[in-house]
């Protein structure tokens, strides 16, 4: 027993005594830089591993916007550590897309793609040459995303500012739930949005996606950083609410609550409203308070139609002549907010019929007419009825609602992928001349 | 800017060594003394939930590829699931042994993630080897919370669940990528 005590204690110290040491194959170095502009145009692209790496002759392939390949045979120098392609032909005035795939000590294969500009900014690596745009699954994961950060905020502000005070047990434990999944779900649909826009641009097989270099989309993208920020956000909004839940602190719901509405800025300064050339700090505001109001006002139909009306009959009156005071300044906030946004991405009238950004505009402008139109005879005809302390049952009026409300969370999402006709610069200080979508 | 793997792993190990410590402590005391001062019994599920938290930091440095950035998040997700449940669990909100099980699921699941982000074979490298030695440590690890749930008074799992995050501090304490699998051992051995 002693001496298989002893072998396992050598080897536990064998085992964590220094030794040789590398990381995964990763590039520590890249010249010309991601994303970066340079003056002149260089005689060959140079990848620094922190490993040694092999690969083929055609491990760097380097494009001209017209998808020209403008790269030679690849060479592996300095013990593998260094990857170099001569390239011929570049100009300036143009940017250029470098994609590569290399084998790591470990066996894997990491790929990448990155670009960079010569006497021009660079444009981001979402629209590299071979890039495919925006897709069915980007709207998917976009529409997941939404909807998930209104049921963190919907449901809170209900619980925190419409029914102050003690609730019932059960009505409790379903907030608690709804608001903890959420927030996780906005985390791992964020996740799932990141690495669908970063394949649509690697164009990779799975089997290679999954070595895929995401770097270039997280740190060189407004997008990229949007998520990193609110990945580490929505976790500490969730390990708050956890915790509000174990200790019954519910005053932790305040913190997770403004720390939710201020990291959806996140998204309104990775949107076309901060990134298209007459974006300004307006534009940025004014799309953040259309996306808050609408996660109030979606989250809020959702809470209302499915806590409080089945689980807590009492509070039925309270909760919707609460929220009806409400959702009179959130539908003002966000058709105002909507209008101004919709005036800057299509200054002319015709743009509406004309382009495929205004049509989907005009078909999500339907849906949120329905879905208001349905909130209009609610505070019409039901709030009157149970403020005169009758009980209604206009549950299945409620998710129907509910329903028209995420309809029109989906076209938001749509809509924010498209690409809205190009608009000139505003005359103050513009942002870059391509476009980072979203 | 991207920290060395090393430190990741060092720092999780760390945290697998207090768990594991505090853990070990309660068994080698037993409950009943070791709950005499009640903070105690929330040490662990609240080391758990920060813990989680701290990997989602790893996590967004891990972009280097899709694989690592999957397998920390589910890493962080499973930490933090398991340690606020069983943090409900001791502070009396959970009442049933049976939310032991959701300990067990987020061992397998996190043992899970270990096998499938290795795609080398066991004796490939020492991160190979500790990538498929940790996965299944994990996955059988979660056999202890799992009879916990069922047959709740055994120390033969608290036991076996102290000793998992000891030996899951050391096993990350060596995670040196492509360092020789058994480290110095190596060298003897081929010396002779």
């Amino acid at each position: 027993m002693k001496r298989a005590l002893a072998l396992g204690a050598a080897v536990a110290v064998a085992l964590t005594l220094p030794a040789v040491a590398a990381a995964h194959a990763t590039i520590v170095q890249a010249i010309p830089a991601t994303q970066s502009k340079i003056e002149s145009p260089p005689r060959q692209i140079l990848l620094r591993f922190n490993e040694s790496v092999t690969g083929s002759s055609r491990a760097i392939q380097v494009f001209a916007s017209d998808g020209t390949v403008l790269s030679g045979t690849t060479r592996f120098t300095e013990g593998g550590r260094v990857v170099v392609a001569a390239v011929s032909r570049l100009a300036r005035g143009s940017a250029y897309t470098v994609r590569w795939q290399v084998t790591g000590q470990d066996g894997h294969s990491p790929a990448g793609v990155y670009t960079f500009g010569i006497g021009v900014k660079a444009p981001p690596p979402t629209e590299a040459v071979g890039a495919s745009g925006t897709t069915w699954k980007d709207d998917a994961a976009r529409w997941g995303l939404f909807a998930a950060l209104a049921l963190v905020i919907g449901p809170l502000l209900f619980r925190l500012v419409i029914l102050r005070g003690a609730v019932p047990p059960a009505l409790e434990h379903r907030f608690h739930l709804l608001t903890t999944v959420a927030a996780f779900s906005v985390i791992n649909v964020g996740i799932a949005a990141f690495v669908i826009r970063a394949s649509n641009a690697l164009q990779l097989p799975f089997g290679d996606l999954i070595y895929g270099d995401l770097q270039p989309f997280a740190d060189k993208t407004r997008a990229g950083e949007a998520f990193l920020v609110m990945t580490v956000g929505f976790a500490t909004i969730a390990g708050l609410l956890l915790l509000a839940w174990v200790f019954d602190r519910f005053d932790l719901r305040w913190p997770a609550l403004l720390l939710a509405i201020v990291l959806v800025s996140g998204l309104s300064l990775s949107s076309h409203q901060a990134t298209e050339p007459n974006s300004s700090k307006l534009s940025e505001l004014a799309d953040w308070l259309h996306l808050v109001a609408a996660c109030v006002w979606v989250g809020g139909v959702v809470t209302l139609a499915f806590c409080v009306w089945p689980l807590a009959p009492e509070l039925r009156r309270k909760a919707f002549l609460g929220f009806s005071q409400i959702a009179v300044v959130l539908v003002g906030v966000m058709v105002l907010a909507g209008a101004y946004l919709a005036l800057a991405r299509l200054p002319e009238l015709s743009d509406l019929w004309q382009t495929h950004y205004g049509q989907l505009l005009l078909v999500k402008s339907g849906i949120v007419v329905l879905a208001l139109s349905w909130g209009g005879f609610h505070h019409t005809f039901v709030r009157p009825r149970l403020e005169a302390g009758e009980q209604p049952n206009v549950r299945p009026s409620l998710v129907g609602e509910s329903l028209a409300a995420l309809a029109v969370l989906l076209a938001a999402a749509v809509l924010t992928n498209g690409a809205p006709p190009p608009v000139k610069p505003s005359s103050g200080p513009t942002v870059a001349p391509l476009r980072d979508s979203r | 800017m991207l920290p060395k793997a090393e430190i990741a792993h060092w720092l999780a190990a760390s945290v697998a060594l207090l768990l594991g410590l505090i853990l070990l402590a309660e068994v080698i005391v037993g409950p009943e003394v070791f709950g005499r001062r009640r903070w105690r019994a929330y040490l662990w599920p609240f080391v758990a939930l920060v813990g989680g938290l701290g990997l989602w930091v790893v996590a967004i440095f891990s972009t280097f590829s899709t694989m690592h950035l999957v397998a920390h998040a589910i890493w962080a997700e499973s930490a933090m699931i398991a340690g606020a449940v069983q943090l409900a669990v001791v502070r009396g909100k959970l009442t049933s042994p049976r939310w032991s099980l959701v300990t067990a699921a987020a061992l397998f699941i996190s043992g899970a993630a270990f096998l499938v982000h290795e795609q080398n074979s066991w004796l490939f490298s020492r991160s190979a080897f500790l990538h498929h030695t940790i996965g299944w440590s994990l996955v059988v690890a979660s056999l202890f919370p799992l009879g916990a749930a069922l047959r709740p008074r055994r120390a033969v799992w608290s036991t076996g669940f102290a000793l998992t995050f000891v030996m899951l501090a050391v096993m990350l304490y060596s995670d040196r990528d492509a360092a020789p699998i058994f480290g110095h051992f190596e060298g003897i051995v081929s010396r002779r």
